[in-house]
């Protein structure tokens, strides 16, 4: 967790960047502090990748600015990239290279020496699980492999600012436990983390804030809670049933309201004001011979919340 | 930049290691296309090539004809096949393989070339095979120079042989000419002085007698004359001692007067002064002159011997006797002498001298292949090498990690390309090794100055790489561009034929190919055998060539990147 008086290590001041006609980052502003978990959230093309770009200097923005521990980029590029951790979201390996050639490579050029690269080596080799797989080309391992071998290159150097451009994309249960776990010590250990996805859940278990952003625009900041509050979601349950409903058989609950949109044939979806009302919805169905055969309670969470200030969905595009 | 640079140039390495196809591209099939193309093209640059069964139909069976097989029985490439049917050789030529040539030696060849006349060979030829009829062409025409150029020398030796025997003959005739007259002349001078001794003698016995008869002449004409003078003499003898007794008498007289005077004085006593004195007798001459005067007259002797003249003075002059025509035979024979025997006109042609005393004319192909392929496989593995690794760590997203990390791009650009411009001289290197070890290829005098287009041209090259690399719009263009432009630029500039197989306006167009220079360096190097100072211009050439592809490549490759 950060620490409310550190001052912002990354901080993005009004930046805007075009392509052609298309506004990929509008006029967004955001600052992270060390040892925070800061989640960029937003359905593809919102502008994740384009706004980490420009946080990572790989990008000019048309207009705003980028400090990184207050200073500018370009007044020392060489001592504030080696501040930098990109993790990309397409893989940044050599396909040919060991996974120890590329973590000794990305090490050595962002500043280690010889000595310390070598430990840093087999320190995140063995972070994300790939000490026994060292020497195997990273042509050779499974897409899970590839992501934590990626991550590696980014942790390497232990960055004070670690960006993340989706690094779970595709990957199998277990890496994507291993590399969210490594997301939230490096935070622990100081580090800025600035993560990037669309996976709702992700954000919602290891970002201490998130940022929602559709179209290049920023809709909120805040923590999860504060942003599913600002979204005004209730507890919903879903079900299937069989049998025939009754005319007016919700009016005997109350605060529950049935969403029309979410009802189809031989299915039903309510809206209530707590979970606790689930098991009297239930008992008045059983009641009136609704034989229900499934049924999924959904609490409101930042999907609910996108849903609710942008109007579109999370995975709208995926 | 530096740490950057180096790092990017060992992860390079790396890279490289693990490719097996970058190194089978680098070093095997350089050596394969330089084999085949060596052996192949060789024959372009004067070596064996082929090996050709040629047909030959001997009618004429004379000593040219017989020069001409064993002629062409010597050349390594040719295996002679005697036949006896014209027909058979164009089939022969039609239809077997091998056989793009026949020759047809006429009957009456050698007659004909004895005689001065131009016979002809009649050559058999196979249109489709038209590259080795050439070949073979030339080998024939070079033969048949070779028989027209002996038939002459023996002519010419026969001529001389004529001439020289002529010669000798003349010597021997002036000579025995010399000799006659020689004696001609010893005789006349003899007799002509034998002649000349006889009217001496003549002369001298005339002269003698004349001598004698005038001297006895002159002896009685002195005698009379002397005769005469005493008589005469006589007479005036006789006056004379009158004269001298009168003298001797007027002395007495004298000394008579002188007593009378004094004694006059006497008498005249005081008056005696008064007497005026005498006149003066004159001196009477003196008794011994007197004297003398009555001496006889003796008559001078007259030598009445007459000098005897030399009969030289009467010497007879006797010409000479003509000479019997020997100035003009001499002259004739010198003007001849000078005169050389007639000599045939000459046979033009020429015989090579290497440009550098002491060097080959001949050159082996590989020499030529080595450097030219080995650029061309520089070209496409440095081109391409460079445009996809670059085009590889964008697609791999390595570039972007690298870039966050605040490596600069031109570090990481340099480091590629330094990287790859080490490869390319490693490369080139190994394939002189290959080609000195396998093909027997000239390193010239100072095989490290190879090093000088060998760095020029990997510098281009890699700098051609990053236009590429940044003009290139996908990595699958990359192959197309490339190849193309390398293969284009190793063509232009010499690599695969001489640049003086093209024309002008391509020549004119190679001289900004690096290409072109890198070749020139090799070929002044290896075949020319010239110093390194030779490959500094090319040098200069090359690498102010490869700065303007590097400038153009770095702010292109940026500013795509930006």
């Amino acid at each position: 967790m950060s620490s409310p008086s550190h001052p912002p290590i990354l901080e993005a001041i009004e930046i805007s960047k075009s392509y052609g006609a298309r506004l990929a980052v509008d006029n967004l502003s955001l600052a992270v502090k060390p040892g925070a978990v800061a989640g960029l959230l937003g359905p593809n093309g919102a502008g994740k990748t384009t706004t980490l770009s420009i946080l990572s200097t790989l990008m000019r923005p048309d207009s705003g600015r980028v400090l990184i521990d207050g200073k500018p980029p370009k007044s020392d590029p060489r001592v504030l990239g080696r501040m930098l951790g990109l993790v990309p979201q397409s893989l940044a390996l050599y396909p040919t290279l060991s996974a120890r050639q590329n973590v000794w490579h990305f090490a050595r050029m962002q500043g280690l020496a010889r000595v310390a690269a070598r430990e840093a080596c087999a320190r995140v080799l063995d972070e994300v699980g790939l000490t026994e797989r060292a020497d195997d080309p990273a042509h050779s391992f499974s897409g899970g492999m590839k992501r934590r071998l990626n991550l590696a290159c980014g942790i390497v150097h232990r960055p004070a600012v670690l960006m993340l451009d989706e690094p779970t994309v595709g990957v199998d249960p277990q890496s994507r436990e291993q590399i969210l776990t490594l997301v939230r010590r490096n935070a622990e250990a100081g580090a800025a983390v600035i993560y990037s996805t669309h996976y709702m859940e992700e954000a919602e278990r290891i970002c201490d804030r998130v940022l929602l952003i559709d179209r290049g625009k920023l809709v909120a900041d805040g923590t999860v809670e504060q942003l599913v509050a600002l979204g005004g979601g209730r507890p919903r349950l879903e079900l299937t049933y069989r049998g025939s409903l009754p005319e007016r058989w919700i009016d005997y609950l109350t605060d529950v309201h049935e969403i029309a949109q979410a009802t189809g044939e031989g299915q039903l979806a309510l809206e209530m004001n707590s979970l606790a009302q689930v098991p009297q919805v239930l008992h008045q169905l059983r009641a009136a011979n609704i034989n229900v055969l499934d049924f999924t309670i959904h609490s409101p969470n930042l999907a609910d919340a996108f849903i609710a200030l942008t109007g579109r969905s999370l995975r709208d595009n995926v | 930049m530096l740490r950057a640079i180096w790092l990017t140039i060992q992860n390079e390495a790396r890279l490289l290691i693990k490719d097996p196809i970058v190194l089978f591209m680098l070093l095997f099939a350089p050596v394969v296309i330089i084999t085949v193309a060596g052996y192949s093209l060789g024959a372009v640059y004067g070596g064996a090539g082929s090996s050709f069964r040629l047909p030959v139909v001997n009618h004429d069976r004379g000593e040219v004809a017989d020069g001409i097989v064993d002629a062409l029985r010597q050349q390594q490439s040719i295996e002679v096949e005697l036949l006896d049917d014209s027909d058979a050789a164009r089939r022969l030529v039609s239809h077997r393989d091998r056989t793009p040539i026949a020759i047809e030696i006429p009957a009456g060849t050698t007659e004909a070339v004895s005689s001065g006349q131009d016979p002809h060979l009649i050559l058999f030829v196979d249109p489709v095979r038209r590259l080795e009829v050439g070949a073979l062409e030339l080998h024939i025409n070079e033969l048949c120079r070779k028989v027209s150029l002996q038939a002459r020398a023996t002519a010419q030796k026969r001529l001389e042989e004529a001439d020289a025997e002529l010669r000798a003959n003349l010597r021997r005739l002036a000579t025995e000419t010399a000799k006659e007259q020689s004696q001609f002349q010893s005789k006349a001078a003899a007799g002509q002085a034998a002649i000349q001794a006889s009217i001496r003698a003549r002369i001298a016995a005339a002269l003698q007698q004349l001598a004698v008869e005038t001297s006895a002449t002159l002896k009685t004409r002195q005698a009379e004359a002397w005769s005469d003078v005493q008589g005469q003499l006589a007479e005036r003898e006789a006056i004379l001692r009158k004269l001298q007794n009168y003298l001797l008498q007027l002395q007495v007289s004298q000394r008579a007067f002188e007593d009378w005077l004094a004694k006059l004085k006497t008498l005249a006593g005081s008056h005696a002064s008064d007497i005026p004195p005498p006149p003066e007798f004159p001196t009477p001459p003196a008794a011994d002159d007197l004297a003398a005067l009555s001496k006889p007259i003796i008559p001078p002797k007259i030598d009445s011997t007459l000098p005897t003249p030399s009969p030289e003075a009467f010497a007879v002059k006797i010409p000479k006797p003509p000479a019997i025509g020997d100035a003009g035979l001499a002259a004739e024979l010198g003007q001849f002498e000078e005169m050389r025997a007639p000599i045939l006109p000459g046979y033009l042609t020429f015989v090579e001298r290497p440009a550098i005393e002491g060097e080959s004319t001949v050159v082996n192909a590989f020499d030529q292949y080595v450097p030219g392929f080995g650029i061309t496989f520089l070209l496409i593995g440095m081109m391409l090498g460079i445009a996809l690794t670059l085009f590889d760590e964008r697609d791999w997203g390595t570039l972007r990690r690298l870039r966050v990390s605040g490596a600069p791009l031109t570090g990481l650009l340099f480091g590629k390309l330094i990287a790859r411009f080490i490869v390319g001289i490693v490369q080139m290197v190994l394939l002189f090794a290959v080609g000195w070890l396998l093909f027997g290829i000239s390193l010239g005098r100072y095989p490290l100055a190879l090093l000088i287009p060998t760095i020029g041209i990997s510098f281009a090259s890699a700098a051609l790489g990053l236009v590429i690399a940044s003009i290139a719009r996908a990595h699958d263009s990359v192959m197309p561009f490339g190849v193309t432009l390398s293969m284009s630029i190793a063509a232009i500039g010499g690599c695969w034929w001489p640049l003086d197989f093209e024309p002008d306006w391509m020549r004119m167009l190679a001289r900004f190919a690096p290409t072109t220079w890198t070749m020139q360096s090799f070929n002044d190097l290896m075949i020319r055998n010239r110093p390194p100072s030779a490959a500094l211009w090319p040098l200069a050439a090359t690498v102010g060539l490869g700065m303007l592809f590097l400038v153009a490549g770095l702010i292109r490759f940026a500013t795509l990147e930006d």
